[in-house]
This record gives C-alpha cells, structure tokens and sequence, in this order.
C-alpha cells in the first residue's frame, strides 16, 4: 500500500513543482540563508567588568553564535578599569562598543547624559521582541536605575544585589541565649556579647563605606543627599546622618582589628572562616557563606533580613544592566545578544546549572526550581532577596542617592569623614560639617548647581 | 619620537588643567572662559594641601630610611667574600618585584588576622595595633614598605662607590692610628657623600610614584593620612570624574618634581664648578 501511495505521488505535476522549487532557491540562496541567520557576518563587541555571569555566560556563547550567525567579542576587565573604559568611550562618542555593562553607580550619569539607546524602541516593537520576552518580568526594584525621569528604560539587569544579614556563629549565639537581632540595638548587642567569645568578632565589614553606611544613615531618618533625586543638596551634617555614623563607627568596635581597610573578600573570608559572626552586605557576597564548598561554617550560619532602624528599614540593593551605547554600529544585533543574555531560558540555565541565583527575572526567582535550589537551612533565600530588591521600587525609592551622577563625589567625601570618626581622629559632629562643606565645594568645583 | 612621547602628553594635561572638563558634560574639555580657574581653587582646597604635606612627610622620612639603610648594609656587604657576594643578589629582590606585588606581600604582613607579624607578636603576648587603619601608624607602614622596596637601589649605589675607593687612603688612616668610625668619617663618607646625595635625589623624586603601596595597603586613609598628591589626583580623575581639576593637581605635582630635579641639577653643577 505504502509503495503504491508514493508512486501516485511521484506525478508529472509534482516532479515540475520540486523542479520549480529547487530552481528558486538555486537563484536566491542568500535571502534564505540570512532568514536562518539574520545576524550572519556580523561581528557584536561588548564589554563588562568581569563577574561570574559573564564567565558562565561565555559557556553559552557559541549556542547564539550558532543561532544567529553573529561573532560575539566580549571583554572583560577589572570594574575600575572597565568604568574608566567605558566612561571614556560612551563620553567621546565613539561607536567601538555594541552593547555595554551599565555600571549601577554610573547609571544615572550615563543616562542623563544621553549616551545610551532607549531600550523601549525596541521592546515596543513586535518584529524585534516577542511578547514572551516580558520587559515587565525584570524586578521592578532592578530596573529603577535604568530609567529616565520620564520611564524610558536604557538598560536592562543582569544581576541584583540586595543587602542581607549573615550570621555565621548561630551555635555561640544560644548558648549565649541570644537571638537573631531585628533592629539596630539588637544587633548592636549581639555584637558586643559575641565579640570575643572564642576569638569570634561580633561584626564584620569592609572599607566601601559608602555602600555598607547609608542604611544606618536611613535607619536613624537621615540620608546622603536632602531629597534625591530632585533636590541632591547634600546632607551629611544633620543630626539623623550623624547618629547613623556614630552607631555604625561604634559597631564596628566589635570588628577585626583593620577592618577599615578590609576588602570584601577579606571581610566575606573571615565570615566563612567562623571569625566574625555577622557581615551585613549584599546577596551574591553573603550566601556562599552557606552554599561554598570552603564555608566552615555551613551548619551554624542563617542569612536573614538587615536589622531596621529606628525611623526606616532600608537595606540597600543594587543591579547591574545591559544597554546599548547610543552611537553603536550594530544596534540591532545588539539587542538580540541582550534579549537572549537576559531570556527566561538562559536565566533558568544559569540557576539550574549553575547555581547563579542573582538573576533578576521574577519569574524565574518565584518559580519552584529556584525556590529549591536556593532553600538552606529551611531558609528561602529567593523569597528574601525578592523582598529586598524591591523596596526601593515600593514608595519612596530610597535608593536614589546612589543613582544621581553626583553620589561619586559626595560618597568619596563620606568615605573619609566616616574613617576620622572610626578612628577618632575628629568627633562625629565635627567631621561631618567639615565633610558637608567639603562635599557643597566639590560638587561646586564639578559644576552641580545647588 | 620625542614629541609624541613627553612632550604632547605633558602639553595635553596642561591644556585640559584649563578647562572644567568632565567625562559627562559635553563641551567642558574646549571651556577655556575661565582658565585659572582650576588652580584658583587648589590653595582653598583642603585634601589638596593636606596631600602636599603627606607627600612631603612620606618622601622625607622614606629618603632618609632608604639613604641610611642602603648605606649601612653597603658597609656590612662590601667584603671581598664569595658569600657575600652571593648574599648581595637577595637583598636586590625587592626592588626587582613589580610594585604590586610588594603591595600584596606587605597587605598580607599588615593584615591582622592572617599575619605572621602578629601571630610572632601574639606568641610573646605582644599586642599591636592595626598598622594601616590605625591614625598614627598607617604612613609609618608605608614609609616602612617602601623602604623595603627601594633600600636596595641606595645599595647597589653605594655598594659601587664603595668599591672604587683605593685600599691606599684606609690603610694610610689605619697606619695613623684611626680607629673605623674615624676612617669611614673622614676616608669612607666624602667618597660616598656624592653618591648618596644623586640617590637619594632620585628617590626623592621618584618617591611620588608610591601608588600601589598606597591604593592596595590604605587608599588613603583611615581619613585622608595617606593620601599623597598623586593618588588624590588619581580619586578626582577615575572616581568623581574630575578631570580638568585633577590635570591641575598633576601640573602642581609636575611643577614640584621638575623643581626638585632642576635643584639636583644646579646643584651638581655648583660642585663641579667649587672643583
């Protein structure tokens, strides 16, 4: 039956449309091909600050090359040495990038500045995004950076960092009876009882001030600037920031011998090594305490939400974006790079097989893989770090001092007066009048208008 | 080949030392409407000054312990011995290391928790303090860094001096009835003294290069007791994006060190021309 069935299929007629066909795509081969591989020929130059997405998204590299026919050239560098790079580059103009990191502390700069592309222009359009893309599945939080005063967005987050309190000595802390703090003076006590206690230090920190400072400066009700982003008159001298830098300088009395000029991994170091109890930073640097394979300290330790304040309770969080420079050559395939570097696909990859949970698609943190991965302890991390991220992006964006383009000079200036006071070398009042001063010149000297 | 090597640069910064220009302000590296405008500010500029005064206490005290030490081991080492001529080519290690990692390997001799400097203290229940976040210890920690790294070059100078002094003058003293600490005063020291004086110049001027030591083991501070001149304009330029100012912090800088190298250069000549 079957052989008679194809005979009858084997007809003048059909014989004439196979030839047809075959002549077709015999004078128009090239149409068909770019159709497989839209992107063929092209070569896409990227750059970044080395991080672990990157590294583990190299591995899935030659997947999109192979898809789309294009050649991806990413560098990596140091973050000094990439924010340099790519400030010189996206300020003069110049088209050697396609797509870049966007710094989260250079967000703002860089967008105000108008140096990158609108993203929207590309999301809005059904031919170059696919609804299943779902802009709106990134953590609103995350993507608060990347948008203008007017909501356009220019980049999109790769990664997120939400500030978490890691305790790494449980086991000391009942046997002393005490519990895990939930408010400054909680973990100002704990601090002061563990410190000492089996050559344990209560606390540990490191020297990028201001990150781990502010959210004492909020807790007490103050902030760096008087209402950022509108109104970025700096407010170092007020009573409220001057509490949170004494409370802060006198917790870290109960820190390491030179904790001041620590480095994270300093600092994450002797969490995991057992000689701290408590480190207070974000996400990505505080779980490995419990998930690394070095971690002495894999049975004893919790990560859980930061202490609040007395008037607010605002954890930091950051992210890191992708977008597109303004005067790139291949716009396009860009964007390609980036809806497939920051697809539900590649980011459930990168959990499943990896372990990488610092993504910022909501879907992927709520879904039940991700939730049994990143359980310890009895402890959902995905769920904390959900509820941290998006803070900022709930009410008052409290994080907003650390997106203005003028925060570099004001926290440099924060940096230094905070280490007079740690190190006594002025009392906390003293310091930060002269610091506010210094800050109201340098922003003066830069050309800010206050 | 000159031109585009020294000279172009050097006039590049002191072109932009004129202008207000930051990397995100469009049009601000041609403003020249107020070109002083830069370096009106510097003298009211705190950090600024302050970092002139570390500079110049680094560079003094760093000078004087190199000079001196160098010197001192040159003394010890200048024996006709196949040892010690051996012995010679460790101490030139630390000079022949790449600056960064001197910084590294003295980051982890003044980290607390992992050093053998304070694991030796803590064995003689010694205790001691946080050298680089400490107020009175950080820059005593760098000068003795850098000191380990450049003592070696005073060393080698003097090693070589030493070496070209004829036995006849020493041993004529000895023959006198000079005791050693008269020979190396009045036979040794005038033989040397030139040597030590061009060394120690150079190291004066080459001392304003101590960046590495500075960025890895303190950044500066605890507050701003580290900051030396060139790692403030390094803050302004890479941090805040200051790069019209911090080009007049660097002119400021370069005035200073041509300064210090035309002295050595008067001076040399004065001594020729004194015979």
């Amino acid at each position: 039956m079957k052989t008679s069935s194809r005979a009858r299929s084997l007809t003048r007629r059909n014989l004439l449309k196979a030839s047809a066909a075959t002549a077709v795509l015999a004078a128009f081969p090239a149409p068909l091909i770019a159709q497989t591989k839209p992107f063929a020929g092209v070569t896409l130059h990227g750059a970044s600050f080395q991080h672990r997405f990157f590294t583990l998204l190299q591995k899935y590299i030659p997947e999109f090359e192979e898809k789309t026919g294009m050649k991806v050239d990413l560098q990596l560098s140091a973050f000094p040495v990439y924010n340099q790079q790519a400030n010189l580059e996206l300020s003069s103009g110049g088209s050697a990038y396609d797509f870049v990191n966007v710094t989260f502390i250079l967000a703002a700069r860089w967008v105000a500045a108008g140096l990158l592309a609108n993203l929207d222009e590309f999301t809005a359009d059904p031919n170059l995004t696919p609804a299943e893309w779902n802009p709106k599945d990134f953590v609103e939080g995350a993507q608060v950076p990347y948008r203008d005063a007017k909501g356009a967005t220019y980049g999109y987050s790769w990664e997120g960092g939400a500030m978490l309190m890691g305790l790494s000595r449980m086991d000391l802390m009942e046997k002393k009876g005490l519990k895990i703090p939930k408010t400054f003076a909680e973990l100002q006590q704990v601090c002061t009882e563990i410190n000492g206690t089996d050559g344990v230090s209560g606390i540990t920190s490191f020297q990028l001030h201001h990150w781990n400072l502010p959210p004492y400066i909020q807790g007490f009700g103050g902030n760096i600037f008087r209402k950022p982003p509108g109104d970025i008159m700096p407010a170092l001298n007020t009573p409220e920031t001057i509490q949170g830098i004494e409370f802060y300088a006198n917790l870290l009395k109960s820190a390491p011998k030179g904790v001041l000029t620590y480095t994270e991994d300093q600092a994450r170091q002797s969490l995991l090594t057992g000689r701290a109890n408590i480190f207070i930073h974000s996400s990505s640097w505080v779980t490995p305490i419990l998930l690394s394979e070095e971690s002495k300290v894999k049975e004893t330790s919790r990560v859980v939400r930061s202490p609040a304040g007395p008037v607010h309770d605002h954890p930091a969080s950051n992210s890191q974006g992708l977008g597109i420079p303004k005067n790139a050559k291949n716009k396009k395939a860009a964007w390609e790079f980036i809806k497939w570097a920051l697809s539900p696909d590649i980011s459930m990859r990168l959990v499943k097989e990896h372990g990488h949970s610092s993504v910022c698609r909501r879907s992927i943190i709520t879904s039940e893989a991700y939730r049994k991965l990143n359980t310890v302890n009895g402890q959902d991390l995905g769920a904390l770090y959900l509820e941290v991220l998006e803070l900022p992006a709930k009410g008052e964006n409290y994080m907003a001092y650390r997106t203005v383009k003028e925060f570099p000079i004001v926290g440099d200036v924060l940096n230094k007066a905070f280490e007079q006071v740690a190190t006594g070398q002025l009392p906390a009042k003293d310091a930060m009048n002269a610091a506010q001063d210094q800050a109201i010149a340098a922003l003066r000297r830069a050309g800010t208008q206050l | 080949m000159l031109l585009a090597v020294a000279v172009l640069p050097a006039v590049y910064l002191v072109v932009t030392s004129l202008t207000p220009f930051q990397l995100t302000t469009p049009g601000s590296a041609t403003d020249f409407s107020s070109p002083l405008r830069n370096y009106g500010l510097l003298p009211g500029d705190p950090r600024f000054v302050n970092s002139l005064w570390v500079q110049a206490k680094l560079s003094c005290w760093g000078v004087l312990f190199q000079v001196l030490l160098g010197m001192l081991l040159a003394l010890l080492l200048n024996v006709p011995s196949r040892f010690v001529e051996f012995a010679r080519t460790f101490f030139l290690i630390p000079m022949v290391l790449p600056p960064i990692v001197v910084a590294v390997i003295w980051k982890l001799i003044y980290t607390p928790d992992i050093s053998p400097l304070y694991y030796a203290a803590q064995a003689l229940h010694f205790t001691m303090p946080a050298l680089t976040s400490s107020v009175d210890f950080a820059l005593t920690a760098i000068v003795i860094a850098d000191t380990w790294e450049w003592m070696p070059f005073t060393f080698l100078m003097v090693l070589a001096a030493l070496q070209t002094i004829p036995d006849e003058y020493s041993e004529a003293a000895l023959v006198d009835g000079a005791n050693t600490l008269q020979i190396f005063w009045y036979v040794t020291l005038p033989f040397i003294t030139p040597i030590l004086v061009i060394s120690g110049m150079f190291r004066l001027i080459d001392s304003v290069k101590a960046f590495p030591l500075i960025f890895l083991l303190t950044s500066g501070g605890p507050g701003t007791v580290t900051e030396v001149t060139n790692y403030y304009a390094y803050l302004l330029a890479f941090d805040t994006n200051e790069i019209g100012y911090s080009s007049a912090v660097t002119v400021v800088m370069l005035l200073l060190v041509a300064g210090i190298s035309l002295g050595l250069v008067w001076m040399g000549r004065r001594r020729e021309a004194m015979g």
